[in-house]
């Protein structure tokens, strides 16, 4: 390199959580004064990266250095000192402060005595609104509340909380997301404004064309290392969709049933809420149908309106023909839905209870069975965990004695048990190992051949690849892809996530 | 050392064994203590705290929080109704039952919706409401007690039945056997257990949690006002704080119990041994002469340090 440093040099960065391992060769190279995107499919480590750049996840091994300097980054406040800033995907606001007192939230400004110069803590913040004039709506000021501003309003506010530091590297993951398309333009021109002024960016995005539309370069990572680092001008989308699938080779593929032969079952037409806009599909009997795309783009949305937890705000469902509008859980469960959740600490487990407790109470509601016959429901729910090769002490025991795949199979029996239409399955194998995965697949697919429809959400496309004959592509609360047949493999997916067209 | 610790993990063991090491102590201190007679006017005074307990217990169990302080002045409004509802009328103990026990229950009610509808925390919800209550006693009753017991409810209580038995500990009796058959052999007491273990689950498998969830204030209510009842039959005439000093035993009953703060694990029959033991130990304390405000002392000390035992369990995670 010529004359000054890079702004960031990363180099065998490793990270292990338990027995998973994030990262085992992570590099990163960002020039002073370059965006830098950093890409790859669901789970590759660049998350991962980020934190342990930004000191709030500590690295096993690696070198990072900041401008040419080795900086051990061990906390979030010793990679501020460093010159870099976060933008945090989950937003990290307080509801009840102001605007002005998020932004400069521990970096007040202080007057005379040390106490928080209030008139020029608004004058400053509201001199950054007025970098989104135009664009963030008349209620935004400095003095408006958290609480009351819109979701874009709230990821600007989060975007200028980290200008406000005036860092020299910042990392935006997923900083569009909650934006319309002229907030993105503003955004950009700021983002290009700081690279003017020598600030480095490390940009995560699920969108390829915004990607090709602001970054200089591009680092791909793939299974927790860097498989490449390319300059924008030099490459292409292709390319780089290739680069984050990389040689892959399929898993076991279902059988050649014939795709969506059965009638339909559920109609989903133009449902919208929270970041989910438009949505329509249809599942028929039998069907395994995939919710793919990167995370967080409003396939765990779709799953809580099918199942009323978080009501849908628009549009209609049709089961069997029949309207169904779910206000709560319990309507959804009489009309047949039923959802098994990836984390089953929040939403599953009943802690210090039984097995037979933990598993027997969506039919118990579903049947209506007010009295309970022990022994007979004892028999029946051996009889089931047995065919589905589950390992316990007894059915007394408490659920916390089995491990996490045993666990999740106690939660698919109480869904099995009460008889579902519909089965969502949202993140279902998230930390379950490999065996209980593979008795898994095999409980959903005979599970679909006796008619019932599954839904499944997966933060793994390997999953989705092996169960499923058709995959629906999220990106930014829409449906953008439905692949199926030949389109439907790990590249299709990988560029379908990230809204490229199939 | 591990047989200790699996005592020491276990409430109900745990409780049966302060009950008994309380009956030697006793007798030890003043010979006579453990005798038969003694022993079934023992438990007539647990039994009257076992019935307001058996309503904290619920509340309890179904977790968030869950706490009913407004027990004591429901007990003291059970008992001023049941007391001029009855005038010392025997023909009137069934009415006086029904109007003391309908009136707790509705109490209960709006301690339940203000819990789960407004999204009152319990422990405000339920001390607003004692405030409201006391003070509806003392402005309806102008400070003035009014009412007596019937003299056939006051013989159920204090009088042997049969094999020397008061009738109101074959009332406890019922009131254990039913609360052991609700909580374990119906889906509402499975309900109990579930939202109190985890709401958000027990919602997303289809359970009404907020509507069960008032139920058990709307019953705690209900066992309030008929502990009421039995006060009055125990003491013959009502007093408008004559409730107050069951307010915290319900609640140390419970925890002794092996009922978690936490909601979603205990059991009634914990709570049945937790009521002896406790009145158990305040027996033990008057024969030693401790009055009354040293006895809320001991009473205190005994909740927290059994707050620090319990507390000091691994917390339950999946």
């Amino acid at each position: 390199m010529p004359d000054a440093p890079d702004a960031l040099t990363a180099t065998g960065v490793t990270k292990r959580f338990g027995a998973v391992v994030a990262l085992s060769d992570a590099r990163l190279r960002v020039g002073r004064g370059e965006v830098h995107a950093l890409l790859g499919a669901n789970g590759c480590g660049k998350s991962t990266l980020c934190k342990i750049i930004a000191g709030t996840v500590a690295r096993d091994s690696g070198d990072i250095r900041v401008d040419g300097e080795a900086r051990p980054l061990a906390s979030p406040r010793a990679a501020e000192a460093a010159g870099i800033a976060i933008f945090y995907q989950e937003l990290s606001l307080v509801p009840q402060l102001t605007v002005a007192e998020n932004i400069h939230l521990g970096h007040e400004p202080r007057g005379a005595g040390g106490f928080v110069d209030r008139t020029a803590r608004d004058e400053s913040t509201d001199h950054l609104i007025g970098r989104f004039a135009g664009v963030a709506g008349d209620t935004f000021s400095a003095k408006t509340r958290v609480a009351d501003l819109s979701p874009d309003q709230r990821q600007i506010t989060e975007i200028l909380k980290v200008l406000a530091r005036r860092p020299r590297l910042i990392i935006f993951d997923e900083a569009t997301a909650a934006l319309d398309r002229r907030q993105v333009d503003v955004f950009f021109s700021i983002v290009r404004d700081l690279r003017a002024e020598g600030v480095s960016s490390i940009f995560i995005s699920h969108r390829l064309d915004e990607v090709f539309a602001v970054a200089d370069r591009i680092t791909v990572m793939r299974n927790g290392e860097t498989v490449g680092d390319f300059a924008v001008a030099e490459t292409d989308p292709e390319a780089i969709v290739r680069e984050m699938v990389g040689d892959v080779r399929l898993g076991p593929r279902p059988g050649k049933r014939p795709a969506a032969g059965g009638e339909p079952r559920l109609v989903v037409d133009g449902v919208g809420g929270g970041r989910l806009k438009d949505v329509r599909f249809t599942a028929r009997k039998g069907e395994i149908l995939g919710l793919g795309g990167l995370q967080g783009q409003g396939q765990k949305r779709l799953l809580a309106g099918l199942f009323g937890a978080e009501p849908f705000t628009s549009g209609a469902v049709l089961l069997d023909g029949a309207p169904v509008a779910p206000r709560r859980p319990a309507d959804a469960i009489r009309a047949g839905f039923g959802l098994v959740s990836g984390d089953r600490g929040r939403d599953a487990a009943f802690p210090g209870r039984s097995i037979l407790e933990n598993a027997a109470m969506a039919s118990l509601v579903r049947e209506k069975a007010h009295l309970i016959l022990a022994r007979r429901l004892s028999a029946r729910f051996d009889r089931m965990l047995a065919g589905l090769k589950t390992r316990y002490a007894g059915l007394g025991a408490p659920i916390g004695s089995l491990s996490g795949g045993n666990q999740q199979k106690i939660f698919i029996a109480r869904w099995l048990a009460a008889r579902p239409l519909v089965l969502l399955l949202d993140d279902p194998t998230k930390g379950i190992d490999l065996g209980a995965k593979a008795d898994f697949f095999a409980i959903i697919r005979a599970l679909a051949e006796t008619g019932t429809t599954v839904l499944i959400y997966s933060s793994e496309d390997a999953d989705l690849l092996s169960l499923c004959q058709r995959v629906l592509v999220f990106n930014g609360g829409r449906i953008t892809a439905d692949l199926s047949g030949p389109a439907l493999d790990a590249v299709g997916l990988t560029r379908a996530a990230y809204g490229e067209a199939a | 050392m591990d047989r200790v610790t699996a005592i020491l993990k276990d409430p109900l063991l745990l409780a049966a064994l302060a009950v008994l090491a309380l009956l030697g102590l006793g007798e030890l201190l003043s010979p006579g203590f453990a005798r038969g007679d003694q022993i079934v006017r023992l438990l007539t005074v647990a039994a009257i705290l076992g019935i307001v307990a058996a309503g904290q217990n619920l509340v309890i169990l179904g977790g968030r929080e869950g706490i009913d302080l407004s027990v004591g002045a429901v007990i003291s409004l059970g008992a001023v109704i049941a007391g001029n509802v009855m005038s010392g009328d025997d023909a009137m103990i069934l009415p006086a039952l029904l109007a003391a026990g309908g009136v707790g229950f509705l109490v209960g009610i709006v301690n339940g919706l203000g819990v789960t509808v407004v999204r009152i925390p319990p422990l405000v919800m339920t001390l607003g409401m004692m405030g409201v209550v006391q003070g509806a006693l003392v402005v309806l009753s102008r400070g003035v007690p009014s009412g007596n017991a019937a003299p056939a409810l006051m013989a159920f209580v204090n009088q042997p039945l049969v094999a020397g038995i008061p009738g109101i500990l074959f009332v406890w009796a019922a009131i254990a056997v039913l609360m052991a058959f609700v909580l374990r052999r119906t889906l509402f007491g499975w309900s109990v257990y579930a939202i109190g273990a985890n709401e958000r689950a027990a919602v997303l498998t289809g359970l009404p949690a907020g509507r069960i969830r008032t139920i058990l204030y709307g019953l705690s209510g209900l066992f309030a006002g008929i502990t009421g009842v039995c006060v009055i039959g125990y003491t013959g005439n009502s007093f408008i704080s004559v409730g107050d000093q069951y307010v915290l035993p319900s609640v140390i009953a419970v925890v002794i119990g092996g009922t978690s703060l936490a909601g979603g694990s205990g059991s009634y029959t914990g709570t049945i041994l937790g009521a002896i033991a406790l009145v158990l130990l305040q027996s033990v304390l008057t024969t030693l002469q401790m009055e009354f405000w040293s006895r809320q002392v001991i009473f205190g000390a005994t909740l927290l340090l059994l707050m620090l035992l319990y507390g000091r369990q691994a917390r339950l995670r999946v």
